[in-house]
């Protein structure tokens, strides 16, 4: 028993030709999709999007806005809704680590260089960001636009103008510099300390690490919100909600929930990790599950409030989101709650659901999938408006974006073994038996 | 367990794990063990007697899922049919209002439901004698409880394989 | 196999067998009330005396013996609610969140916070029932056919939501607790040699010998009232947020009230904990059981729960600035400024302060300092649902409508009948009933203790 765990413990993985193809494949269709998206959009879509055009174009002029829609904003919209899904489920890879430190987590030791290894992508989701927001900024935000703060202006918005101090674009970029790289540096140390270990073998950098990540989890507390507040929030600027940051949370949250599981699952298939057993794969399907649960729990908190004090001010958010445009984004809104709440809930309610991989890796997709959807639906409407779709360019963005996101996290788990085999609790999470 | 007589073999064990380890020994020898008895839960311990898992988990889903439709009904016949009110300019069956009390009355019912069962189905209700092999099974040592008139083996017999596999004491007992 | 990481302190010292356990918490059970034991059950007796005189007095001539007035209409009654409802909510985090997260140190203080929420609740609930006046009505709270109609309660309103949440909650925290006691019940009837005492136990124990099959069974039911119970206590001080949140008050509708109620209830519910465990373990000569390690890691509990509260009151302030809704705005600086501005620095230097000290291990590990912030952190909590009900009360959007409110001695004498009620159930259950769930820290004997060479 003691030598086969020895073998299997000293692990590394390899990142094939053969699967850097594959995700080259991914990101080669998702460009293809995208310039295909692009062009149906430059062409004016079809018929649907005019028509809508039209009433929104009526409707506008009516409130005398004379912005006609720029099939531009789409692309930047779903390049923003991208980047920051998929910087969300990176830093929520380290906040994973960082919890399962100081709560001294025992049973998942052997696989904690799996959420270890989405930090990466940090650093290439900042740089995107930057880039979007550069030349995407006046689609995206209603904040950054002209003469919002001049009460001489035609354009004066007095609430915008109220919010100027915190809204715009320089303190907005110092605090997007901030958050990353507070992140990509602690990040950065977590890893250090851990590889440190590896070669060392005593407990010196478990305790180095347990107050890194002590310190990570207070800066993240305070940076989650405000770049909850930043990065989606803002984007309806006359809208807000106190519950708003720790929506965000725990929507990035239950998303690197589901990555952590997948890739385990998906690393697990290809061979490696045997030390991982039904026993931590049913811990990580008690994670989706309960934290699919806490999800609700917080959206139903937020929407129950808004609707039941009914202030327009308030409820015009769930309304572009139930009933405007034509109903535009109902199905959506449904159908968010379905795959984040009913599906998770049912479907993982069993101990020995919880226990198979193929039921973990349905669920685990459709989280991700039902997530990267809430981050649809909290970034078009105020963006959009009655101009969003769903079709060949969000595909497309999206699977480049996964494809790249895959390749960073492949690459980084293959610069390193694959198990802590230094780590204090490595025993324990061998023993695991639930 | 209920009406419990004749004669029985108390095997008392004074470690967990010496217990545990002897268990698939003694099955394999070919003696039925009546039940074993510990201060605590012992983990592995249902699975090495060949206890089929609990069904209390279902009971619980059903109760609770009563528990929700009961709720829903109650409301909606309250609120929709019998005195409907419109309250807040909300419709008559706002839903999300809905949604705390009938969360509520979920669990309650998959609480209760579930316990209740769980003490009926075992006996254990208030009043009920308890029989005990060995009074110190509630305190500090491991009781392994064998009916002889269930075992074709003798005593001699039966003594000398749990000695060997652990006991530190064998008893008899008589009801 | 039981495995335990070299890093992890031992959950139990003194090299303690499993008689040990049962003998050095039995024995407290089965032992005659000591003469400190008499002291503390007789100031609790005349603190519910007094309490209920007052009480009494409040029933008789109705709630306008409170400092209540048409603008505030919530003042020390709500407070009270949600501050016993809230201490309420440790126990069954214990019992429930940390059995879910696998946390064996849990197992030394469980019966004891379990039986604490319950007390707790029950205080609680007797202010629901005080402040409805007319107490007599109280089943008017309640669903049931009528002969006006039948009028029905409108499950519209939080506060029906409340009756429901509160009673399920006190019933589920019941059964939980009791489930948890009866093999220790068992315990203690199997030890008894007093006839009656041997009969009380044996009933309550309902014959449980501990066989296999039934704790096979045990360990499903509890693990799954440990599943219900967790969502059940978030969704309990949610619906008591939700009785401030569904209003449109400024500084009352916030939607982060639930998540933000549920870690202040937790942060002060381990605060009680602290408060009571570290007297009990003295007294009852239990530091081997509720060692350093277990007040540490409720110390630590203490810190993430109250920097979360810290980081819903930054998250209130810059929303309520960012908002540009002038009510909002004002409220807070009524808070800060205005003439309960002492309440409201009483709660920032008590909740936002104090819990930080405990990033430092020399604070964190000793006891006086922690049962010192314990009572801190409690008077803290108390402040914060009083800012929050009084100073958004007294002055919303209608400035001729603004007034103040002051307490009257009822307001002071109801709150100590809820004291005087605790403590006297609480020094009946450490008398009574055993305070240390036995049969749990047995199960963790082997895998926590610090006897020598014993684990890897």
């Amino acid at each position: 028993m003691k030598l086969e765990e020895k073998l299997v413990i000293d692990e590394r993985f390899v990142f094939t030709t053969k699967a850097k193809n594959k995700v080259f494949t991914i990101i080669g269709l998702g460009l293809f999709l995208f310039a295909l998206g692009m062009y149906m959009v430059m062409s004016g879509g079809g018929h649907h999007e005019d028509a809508h055009g039209a009433v929104q174009a009526a409707g506008h002029a009516a409130k005398g806005h004379h912005e006609a829609f720029n099939w531009m904003t789409r692309v930047w919209v779903n390049l923003w809704h991208n980047t920051v899904f998929f910087a969300g489920v990176s830093v929520m890879g380290v906040f994973i680590v960082a919890y399962n430190y100081v709560a001294y987590a025992g049973w998942s030791a052997g696989l904690i260089r799996v959420p270890m290894s989405f930090g990466s992508f940090l650093p290439y989701a900042f740089g995107i960001m930057l880039i979007v927001f550069f030349f995407g900024h006046h689609d995206l935000f209603h904040w950054t636009h002209d003469g919002l703060t001049d009460p001489n202006s035609p354009h004066y918005d007095r609430i915008i103008a109220g919010k100027s101090g915190f809204l715009n674009t320089p303190f907005y970029l110092i605090r997007m510099v901030i958050y990353f790289s507070l992140w990509i540096y602690i990040n950065h140390l977590i890893r250090k300390n851990s590889f440190a270990e590896d070669i060392n073998g005593t407990h010196t950098y478990w305790h180095k690490n347990t107050i890194v990540c002590t310190v990570f989890l207070i800066i993240f507390g305070v940076t989650s919100s405000m770049s909850a507040w930043d990065f989606v929030m803002s984007v309806d600027p006359h809208w807000f909600s106190t519950m708003f940051g720790w929506y965000v949370f725990a929507s990035w949250h239950v998303s690197a929930i589901a990555a952590v599981t997948l890739i385990v699952v998906l690393l697990k298939e290809r061979g490696y990790l045997t030390i991982v057993t039904e026993n931590h794969l049913h811990d990580l399907g008690k994670f989706m599950f309960a934290f699919s649960i806490f999800w609700t729990y917080i959206w139903f908190s937020q929407f129950l409030l808004i609707f039941y004090a009914h202030i327009p001010e308030e409820t015009v958010y769930f309304l572009d989101r139930m009933k405007n445009y034509g109903n535009h984004y109902t199905g959506i809104f449904y159908l968010n709650i379905f795959i984040n709440f009913i599906f998770p809930f049912l479907v993982l309610m069993t101990r020995d659901a919880k226990r198979h991989m193929i039921i973990l890796k349905i669920v685990s997709i459709a989280i991700l999938f039902g997530h990267w959807l809430d981050f649809y639906l909290m970034l078009t409407p105020g963006t959009l408006k009655g101009h969003s779709g769903f079709g060949p360019l969000e595909i497309g963005t999206a699977l480049v974006f996964l494809g790249v996101f895959i390749y960073v996290i492949a690459n980084a788990l293959s610069k390193a073994p694959l198990v802590a085999k230094n780590h204090p609790m490595l025993e324990e999470s061998l023993h695991h038996n639930i | 367990m209920s009406a419990t007589s004749g004669k029985f073999l108390v095997g008392i064990f004074d470690d967990e794990d010496v217990l545990l380890h002897s268990i698939p020994d003694i099955r394999n020898s070919g003696i039925k063990i009546l039940e074993v008895f510990s201060p605590f839960p012992l983990h592995g311990l249902d699975e090495a007697l060949g206890y089929e898992r609990s069904k209390l988990d279902v009971a619980a889903f059903f109760f609770g899922l009563t528990g929700t439709l009961t709720a829903l009904t109650m409301i909606s016949y309250m609120m929709f049919f019998d005195w409907p009110m419109m309250i807040g300019g909300k419709s008559n069956f706002p839903l999300p209002d809905f949604i705390p009390v009938t969360f509520e009355l979920t669990v309650l019912f998959c609480a209760y439901g579930m316990t209740i069962t769980f003490f009926i189905i075992s006996n254990l209700l208030p009043g009920v004698k308890p029989i005990l092999f060995d009074k110190r099974c509630t305190d500090h040592k491991f009781v392994m409880a064998i009916d002889l008139s269930k075992n074709k083996m003798s005593e001699e017999e039966i003594t000398s394989i749990l000695k060997e596999n652990g006991a530190s004491e064998v008893n008899q007992k008589e009801f | 196999m039981h495995v335990t990481s070299p890093v992890r302190e031992p959950l139990v010292l003194g090299n303690k067998s499993y008689h040990d356990v049962t003998q050095d918490i039995a024995c407290r059970v089965e032992e005659k009330p000591t003469k400190l034991w008499f002291i503390a059950f007789g100031v609790s007796l005349v603190m519910l005396a007094l309490g209920s005189a007052s009480l009494f007095q409040t029933w008789r001539l109705g709630i306008g013996v409170w400092g209540l007035n048409k603008t505030v209409g919530w003042a020390w009654d709500i407070t009270n609610f949600v501050w016993w409802v809230g201490i309420g909510h440790a126990g069954t985090l214990i019992s429930a969140v940390l059995m879910l997260f696998r946390q064996k140190w849990r197992t030394g203080i469980n019966r004891a916070a379990e039986a604490m929420t319950i007390f707790a609740v029950l205080c609680a609930g007797s202010f629901i029932l005080m402040h409805m006046g007319r107490t007599w009505l109280a089943h008017w709270a309640l669903p049931l056919p009528n002969t006006y109609g039948s009028l029905w309660v409108n499950f519209n309103s939080p506060l029906v939501w409340d009756v429901f949440a509160i009673s399920t909650y006190l019933l589920v925290s019941l059964l939980f607790w009791y489930l948890g006691m009866v093999p220790d019940l068992a315990t203690i009837r199997d030890r008894a040699v007093n006839p009656i005492s041997k009969a009380c136990y044996g009933f309550f124990s309902l014959g449980w010998t501990g066989s296999a099959k039934h704790w096979q069974r045990y360990e499903q039911v509890s693990l799954i009232l440990a599943g219900l119970s967790t969502p059940l206590v978030l969704s309990v001080h949610t619906i008591v947020s939700m009785d401030f949140a569904t209003s449109v008050i400024p500084g009352w509708h916030t939607t982060i009230f639930p998540p933000y109620f549920v870690a202040g209830a937790i942060f002060s519910g381990f605060a009680m904990v602290l408060t009571l465990m570290l007297v009990t373990r003295k007294v009852y000569k239990l530091e081997e059981y509720i060692t350093m390690t277990h007040i540490e890691s409720m110390n630590k509990i203490i810190i993430l729960t109250g920097s979360i509260v810290g980081i819903a009151y930054i998250t209130e302030f810059f929303i309520a600035w960012y908002s540009g809704v002038e009510y909002e705005s004002y409220c807070f600086i009524n808070r800060a400024t205005g003439p309960y501005a002492w309440a409201y620095w009483a709660m920032m230097t008590c909740n936002v302060i104090s819990p930080q000290l405990f990033w430092f291990k020399k604070i964190r590990t000793n006891l006086v300092a922690t049962f010192v912030l314990s009572i801190i952190v409690n008077i803290g909590m108390w402040f914060e649902r009083f800012v929050i009900i009084v100073s958004s009360l007294h002055r919303d959007y209608l400035p001729s409508s603004w007034a103040m409110f002051y307490p009257t001695m009822y307001d002071v004498g109801d709150y100590i009948f809820t004291f005087g009620l605790f403590f006297t159930l609480f020094f009946l259950f450490a008398k009574y009933l055993p305070v240390v769930n036995m049969a749990e820290v047995k199960a963790v004997l082997k895998s926590s203790t610090d006897k020598p060479n014993h684990n890897h």
